[in-house]
């Protein structure tokens, strides 16, 4: 009773939950035009979810699994019948691969049908540890191309499943997440997940994980200002995130307007929707904001915008430590993975824009000095 | 669809939401607090204490009220300056002797006897004023010292001729008549002398270049000495004028009590300090009027006159007061504080809007809006040499003429548009444009209303007011955003202001509230007057007359409709619809070399901001919470120029989708078989070749006949 007054009293005001408080790019995070700046080392239509197995960097587009680092270009390895929602590789050469259609399949290596499969409503990311596949799947009832839908309508019935591949049983381990999006493995053996509508980080610490689910812990990444997907581990101990979209003061305030909401959904094309979006700007029905008007043909960098291209570097305890930028005006929006692998002998950091459709490489040293 | 349309739809059809915004806005929404507990005062006392208002009383109340109200004058005339004047109660009692041993001593005529009391009250607020003023001591410290001398002063003199005073009776009519007279019995003289001042002080204050003077040294000293303002004598002269105040009120309290008591004029400083707050006057300097004065120091005494009749004891009275000025300096501080934000978070009030559904616009629908790049390789002119040329115009030479930001109208020389001067300096943003049939330029100023350049580029007033609406809260007699314009044969210049809630750098927010808070406007040649011809329309922005000479077309941005008004023959007065689904934002409409007509479209419509429209109340929260940068917007980064005819049909599109030359259109005029393309935010011009068009076809010739030539 008093927490629906206070509801109301909030809203009115617009304080509390109500409030459209949008977190500052500050400090690590402070703005720079590093992601533009970068070599684009390939373009490849809706690249996604790079990985390195080791000798070979293998990333997604739509329904074909490339070889992104062959010599003679991407090349196509396999295609499925679906969208390829999710990868991931081990050691010993296997592939793992999510599909759009709500599968998840493991294909060992040489061959070309998978060894197995299981049935994951929405496989957002995986991660092979040991004998394990850990799966995130962002929804029970969006696809993985329905993220848009799933945040508009407040979704959080994602889940963390746990397929032993030796005995081939799952598990769930952690349900109710906001979208989780990105798996990683800690020093301690926990699993690091990324959750994107909560716009945080959280943690499933190891042990206890036979029997029934755990509760995801708290980590001190929290509040960022845009929509955490992927991560990847540096090759230091700490970890690379991609931050697929912005966090905007109009789509923080339009996900509390209910009624504009679902009327927004129920008549509207998504690509139309006040929604963040992975490249925005690119037709002229899709919603604009004050600060987006162009002036003297200029666009500029600060403009609020629902698309953005960022990486951020964690250290061992996820602070952010630096950052990668694609602004407003930029070019190389909606980064939704990375892979560290080797180029030219050094390690480099392959960075993934689902949004603009383009892949750029920074040496890990050099991303870290700036 | 949604039965909540219906609703909204009436609601605010009903209920105006922008008056609030309106009131806020006025100066003297400072008056409504002191007014409204005025009112109640008043009325609470009438029901609560009978006989409290009988004519008696209310006779006693206007002899109080003129002493108090010159006094709290006094005292509000050195706050607006920036002061405070604590020995007014002080200089009460010195005028107060002064006058008594005038009259009842000296036996001097009344008059003499006012003259060197006022000389008294000169002379102790000139000692305040040379001190604060020019020896620029503190005036707290320093009148507070003052008060005391005086009354030492006051206490001296007293002892040595109270007794003399009081044992005389002046044998003077005029002084018993100043002091219980009253006119037709009924009202005391000293009221009308003291509302007599109390009128001039309001006009000397508000119109007049010392009121003006003392609110701007109140406001801001150091601005006002930037401006030229002679600070310090101001300051002086605010002190001279509260002891001269100050001493009429005393002299009328002499002619009315003859009192010798050593309480006169004691803690005065103190009630008339609450009046002053009470009434809204600002402490820090800079606000407050006479009508504020006068209210507080009603409400100072009735309260005190109530409080008396009640029964209460003087220690409680003067609690009671103390608690008062505590909670009117609370509250004057609050609202000072809050009134602009308030202002802000209610301003902008939307009202809904239902458009009609979007033609496709999709290169493959066939729809005659299709997208298509026809314009991605229009040649550029000037680019980086102009900034916002909303319109653009070519005279017979082929000369081509634009506005800018800057407040200038550019001319390119023709015909090959690569050089270019300063035309004329208008001191406001250029927007449309026309030539009349002497040749001179006529052209929309942005802020400023329609300005005429003549061919040697001499600039002059049209006109920048038209008729007062009669349901309008804010004076919208001024023009703040005339837009475009045209002129009819008979020389009448019909144009468009496109919002007068809005100005340039906020124009894209009228589309927030979609409210019709524009209008059509005509300047009259014969009589030179100007009279709104067609009220509260949804942004009107282009204006073209037709080729009949009788009517005109106009575009109504937000509505994204088209109409036609006949303003001669036998349709005179009549407005109707040509266009009402355009799918982008209509702007600039001219005429084309086939007979038929292009148009602007700014931007274009989106299914968000259409949605929007639909829930007013969705947006009146936006515009709330929302930084006013995140706010959602018309999308003006694409536009197009359509081409129509006399029945309302599309018959060609014009676009630039990968919005590299020209992606922005608020205008375009066809020259010679070329379209010349302007944009409001753009940094160039454009120059479209159109395929098949006459290439002799000048747009002027068609208003003047091929005669016509800007003269030299």
């Amino acid at each position: 009773m008093m927490t629906a007054l206070r509801q109301q009293i909030d809203r009115f005001f617009g304080r509390g939950d109500a409030s459209v408080f949008v977190p500052v790019m500050d400090g690590a995070l402070k703005p720079n035009e590093i992601l533009d700046t970068l070599e684009a080392a390939l373009e490849v239509e809706g690249v996604d979810n790079l990985v390195s197995s080791g000798s070979r960097l293998l990333a997604s587009s739509g329904s074909t699994l490339l070889h992104l680092d062959a010599s003679g270009g991407p090349c196509p390895i396999h295609q499925f019948p679906d969208p390829i929602s999710a990868l991931a590789t081990d050691n010993s050469g296997r592939i793992a691969v999510g599909l759009a259609s709500g599968r998840v399949a493991v294909i060992e290596q040489g061959q070309s049908q998978p060894a197995a499969e299981i049935s994951i409503p929405c496989p957002t990311a995986l991660l092979f540890d040991e004998g394990d596949l850990w799966i995130a799947s962002g929804s029970q009832s969006n696809g993985p191309e329905q993220w848009q839908r799933d945040l508009m309508t407040l979704g959080k019935s994602g889940a963390i499943h746990r397929w032993d591949t030796r005995s081939d049983t799952t598990s769930e381990i952690a349900r109710g997440l906001a979208w989780p999006y990105g798996l990683a493995r800690m020093d301690d053996g926990a699993i690091l997940v990324s959750e994107s509508w909560r716009h945080r980080l959280v943690r499933l610490p190891p042990g206890n994980r036979r029997d029934g689910v755990i509760r995801p812990e708290e980590t001190p990444l929290a509040g960022l200002p845009g929509y955490p997907a992927r991560i990847v581990p540096d090759s230091g101990g700490g970890f690379w995130l991609a931050i697929f979209a912005p966090r905007n003061q109009l789509i923080e305030f339009v996900l509390r307007e209910t009624e504009y909401r679902q009327r927004m959904i129920a008549s509207m094309k998504p690509e139309f929707w006040i929604a963040p979006c992975l490249r925005s700007g690119s037709d002229f029905r899709e919603p604009l904001q004050g600060g987006g008007v162009k002036q003297m043909g200029v666009l500029k960098p600060w403009a609020p915008t629902r698309s953005y291209g960022l990486v951020v570097h964690l250290d061992k305890h996820l602070e952010p430590t630096a950052s990668l930028h694609s602004r407003a005006n930029g070019h190389v929006h909606g980064v939704t993975s990375m892979a560290l692998h080797g180029r030219n002998g050094a390690p480099h950091l392959w960075i993934g824009a689902k949004g603009d459709g383009v892949v750029v490489v920074v040496p890990e040293k050099g991303a870290l000095d700036d | 669809m949604f039965r909540t349309d219906l609703y909204r739809k009436w609601r605010y059809r009903l209920i105006p939401d922008h008056v609030l915004g309106e009131i806020l806005s006025k100066r003297w929404i400072d008056n409504a607090i002191p007014f409204s507990v005025l009112t109640v005062l008043v009325v609470s006392l009438y029901f609560s204490l009978p006989g409290f208002f009988d004519a008696y009383a209310v006779g006693e109340y206007s002899r109080q009220f003129a002493e108090l109200g010159l006094v709290t004058l006094a005292m509000t005339i050195v706050m607006l300056g920036g002061g405070i004047d604590l020995s007014v109660g002080s200089i009460f009692a010195i005028a107060n002797f002064v006058a008594l041993y005038c009259v009842h001593v000296l036996s001097l005529d009344p008059l003499l006897a006012l003259v060197v009391t006022l000389a008294a009250g000169i002379g102790c607020g000139a000692l305040n004023g040379v001190l604060i003023g020019y020896f620029k001591m503190r005036a707290f410290l320093t009148t507070l010292v003052t008060l005391i001398i005086f009354r030492a002063v006051v206490d001296m003199l007293l002892l040595r001729y109270s007794l003399e005073i009081s044992s005389v009776f002046p044998d003077s009519e005029l002084w018993a008549q100043i002091g219980d007279g009253a006119l037709f019995d009924t009202v005391p003289y000293t009221f009308l002398i003291a509302a007599t001042i109390l009128v001039v002080a309001h006009i000397v204050i508000s119109r007049m270049r010392p009121g003006w003077h003392l609110m701007a040294v109140g406001g801001s000293r150091r601005s006002a000495y930037n401006a030229g303002i002679k600070v310090r004598r101001t300051v002086f002269f605010t002190y001279v004028a509260s002891g001269t105040l100050t001493a009429m009120a005393a002299y009328m309290y002499a002619a009315r009590l003859a009192s010798t008591g050593a309480e006169t004029g004691k803690g005065m400083e103190l009630v008339v300090l609450t009046a002053a707050i009470l009434g809204g006057t600002s402490l820090g300097g800079g606000r407050g009027s006479v009508a504020k004065a006068v209210f507080g120091s009603l409400i100072v005494l009735l309260l005190s006159n109530a409080l008396v009749q009640f029964g209460i004891q003087g220690g409680a009275t003067a609690l009671i007061f103390g608690l008062i000025l505590l909670a009117s300096v609370i509250i004057e501080v609050r609202w000072s504080k809050n009134r602009g934000k308030i202002l802000n978070k209610v301003y902008v009030s939307p009202t809904y809007v239902r458009l009609p559904d979007s033609p496709p616009t999709e290169a493959d629908s066939g729809s005659p809006y299709a997208v298509n790049d026809k314009l991605r390789r229009v040649d550029v002119i000037g680019l980086g040499q102009i900034e916002g040329p909303e319109d653009v115009i070519l005279d017979s030479d082929g000369n081509l003429y634009c506005g800018t930001r800057h407040g200038d109208i550019v001319r390119f020389f023709g015909p090959d548009h690569t050089r270019h001067e300063i035309f004329a300096h208008t001191g406001g943003h250029p927007l449309g444009m026309a030539f009349d049939r002497d040749g001179n330029l006529v052209s929309c100023v942005s802020g400023m209303g329609v300005y005429k350049v003549d061919p040697a580029g001499n600039v002059s007033k049209v006109t920048d007011q038209t008729n007062r609406s009669w349901t309008s809260i804010i004076d919208d007699s001024r023009l703040s955003l005339a837009d475009d314009l045209d002129i009819a044969p008979d020389g009448r210049i019909f144009f468009s202001e496109a919002t007068k809630r809005f100005d340039l750098e906020t124009w894209p927010v009228d589309v927030i509230e979609s409210r019709g808070n524009g209008r059509i406007v005509c300047w009259y040649p014969d009589s030179g007057k100007t009279r709104t011809v067609l009220p509260s329309l949804r942004f009107p922005n282009g204006i073209c007359i037709a080729l009949d000479g009788q009517s005109l077309f106009f575009a109504e941005t937000w509505a994204c409709r088209i109409s036609r008004y006949w303003f001669d023959g036998p349709k005179a007065g009549k407005v109707e619809i040509l266009i009402d689904n355009l799918p982008g934002y209509p702007d600039n409409i001219n005429r084309a070399s086939d007979g038929n007509y292009w148009l602007a479209l700014v931007g274009m419509r989106g299914p968000a901001i259409d949605l929007a429209l639909q829930m007013p109340d969705f947006r009146k929260r936006m515009s709330q919470r929302v930084a006013s940068s995140n706010w959602l917007f018309p999308n003006i980064n694409t536009g197009c120029v359509v081409k129509f005819n006399e029945q309302g049909e599309i018959l060609d599109a014009l676009w630039d989708l990968g919005g590299v030359n020209h992606p922005m259109v608020t205008s375009m005029r066809e020259h010679q078989g070329y379209l010349y393309l302007g944009g409001i935010y753009n940094n160039r011009i454009g120059k479209y070749k159109i395929p098949g068009a006459d290439p002799d076809w000048q747009g002027v010739a068609t208003y003047w006949g091929p005669d016509w030539r800007a003269k030299k």
